[in-house]
């Protein structure tokens, strides 16, 4: 019998609603800059989920993390054009985690997987959020106008975020890993 | 239970009986009609009818006046950016011009104060339905209805997961956050700088993050034991019979469906502009 690409193990089920849970809660914390788009700190987690437990995880917990928000904070609508930028940004920040050398729970990685995290992470942000401005002109008939000022405030606030805190709290966590192992790998 | 239900009000009313994945059906229809229009005369008998829906579910006030007044400052907000971002949109989609006031940089017209109002409706004729439906729909009963229209067991169950933890999470939030302000670090307004709060913020979510993949270890093994995942399919306990009000329910919406793509093939629904 063919598996079902969603057939993923409990670990990742769990990882998926935990890291949704934290990334709706921590949404709500966010320091305005325009209408609708703000500084959003809980990007970090996306970036920290993505990094440990890959690019399913970071898709599913960002879209789910995201309609969560909405449902109980957002004013009774769902954005689904923003819960696919927050999906496809958690998608982009979890491709580090295919590399071999990089494992956040043994503490390993490469300078290479850093950079590598920073740069899909924000490409991704990037990328995500373009699509939803564009589908918001489209879904919604917003002004483009107007959505490519909410695109630029929102692109550079999160990929912000990204780089300065869930770049620094992944190799936080790499560097809390290693120092628990005294033991060292010989190629 | 108690804490799963942490928007759900218990009821019994013919949306509180009606089976989720009918709601979700309904959900998605409405959604879908909105995105075709950008009608004001269509938003606001959607809205209308929406809100007639939300009085017949019989939620109290108490608990949905946050989300209507968030709604309300969202739109205020909104509508006055664009007025103020693209002064002169609303010409371009209507192709008629009717300045009221010269701004300097552009000039504000009537179809701009028009195509604002129906945005607004827009987003409004959104708000009944989603409110009902998350309102009346309990979050496990929520992940079974879920699975019945098409989503992997494993995917609902996450969504189930996650809003089982927020509660717990807020809990540990708090907790947390009140143990770094006894220690003497700010996280409001005026309690330091933006790039204090901020690293003061990291304080916070730091903890957090572990103690939650340290919960993440408890729960996945706790549901290895009990042989979660162990089958391609799975059944809910939560999980309704379809009633006939339900079969109705859903091919109504689907007929409307149907007729709202039939229509904006043939053109209709594009913006309307009163003069």
């Amino acid at each position: 019998m063919k598996q079902s690409i969603f057939n993923f193990d409990t670990k990742t089920v769990v990882a998926i609603g935990i890291g949704a849970a934290l990334y709706g809660l921590l949404s709500t914390i966010t320091i305005p800059l325009v209408p609708q788009t703000g500084l959003r700190p809980a990007i970090a987690i996306l970036t920290i989920f993505g990094a440990l437990f890959g690019p399913v995880v970071g898709f599913l917990s960002g879209a789910i993390g995201h309609i969560i928000t909405d449902l109980t904070w957002g004013g009774g609508t769902i954005w689904w054009s923003w819960v696919l930028g927050s999906a496809i940004s958690g998608l982009g920040m979890g491709l580090v985690y295919a590399s071999s050398s990089f494992n956040v729970n043994e503490g390993r990685s490469t300078k290479g997987n850093i950079v590598t995290l920073a740069i899909s992470g924000s490409v991704a942000l990037a990328v995500g959020y373009g699509i939803s401005s564009i589908l918001d002109v489209y879904l919604f008939g917003e002004a483009p106008d107007k959505m490519w000022v909410q695109f630029y405030a929102s692109a550079i606030a999160n990929i912000a975020v990204h780089l300065i805190l869930g770049v620094s709290a992944v190799l936080g966590l790499l560097k809390l890993n290693r120092r628990n192992s005294n033991l060292r790998v010989l190629k | 239970m108690s804490k799963a239900g942490m928007l759900y009000i218990d009821s019994d009313t013919l949306f509180h009986r009606m089976d989720g994945a009918a709601k979700l059906i309904v959900l998605a229809v409405w959604t879908v009609v909105v995105f075709l229009f950008q009608d004001i005369r269509i938003f606001v008998p959607l809205f209308l009818i929406g809100i007639i829906m939300l009085l017949s579910a019989k939620l109290p006030w108490k608990r949905i006046r946050l989300l209507v007044w968030l709604m309300i400052v969202f739109n205020i907000f909104n509508s006055l950016f664009t007025l103020a971002i693209t002064p002169a949109y609303g010409s371009e989609v209507s192709g008629s011009t009717t300045v009221i006031l010269d701004l300097g940089y552009n000039v504000l017209t009537l179809e701009t104060v028009v195509y604002v109002l129906t945005l607004s409706m827009k987003y409004m004729s959104l708000m009944p339905i989603t409110v009902l439906f998350i309102y009346t729909t309990h979050p496990t009963r929520l992940a079974s209805s879920l699975n019945r229209v098409g989503v992997p067991y494993k995917v609902a169950y996450a969504f189930s997961i996650a809003f089982r933890y927020i509660p717990d999470m807020q809990a540990e939030f708090r907790n947390i956050s009140n143990a770094m302000q006894a220690r003497g670090l700010g996280f409001g307004k005026g309690e330091g700088t933006l790039s204090q709060r901020l690293k003061h913020f990291v304080s916070i979510a730091i903890p957090l993050v572990q103690s939650s993949l340290h919960r993440i270890e408890t729960i996945s093994n706790a549901m290895d034991l009990r042989g979660f995942g162990k089958h391609s399919k799975r059944t809910w306990y939560s999980a309704t019979v379809w009633h006939r009000e339900d079969y109705i329910v859903i091919v109504t919406s689907l007929i409307v469906l149907i007729a709202a793509i039939a229509w904006r093939v043939q053109g209709y629904g594009t913006f309307w502009y009163p003069y």
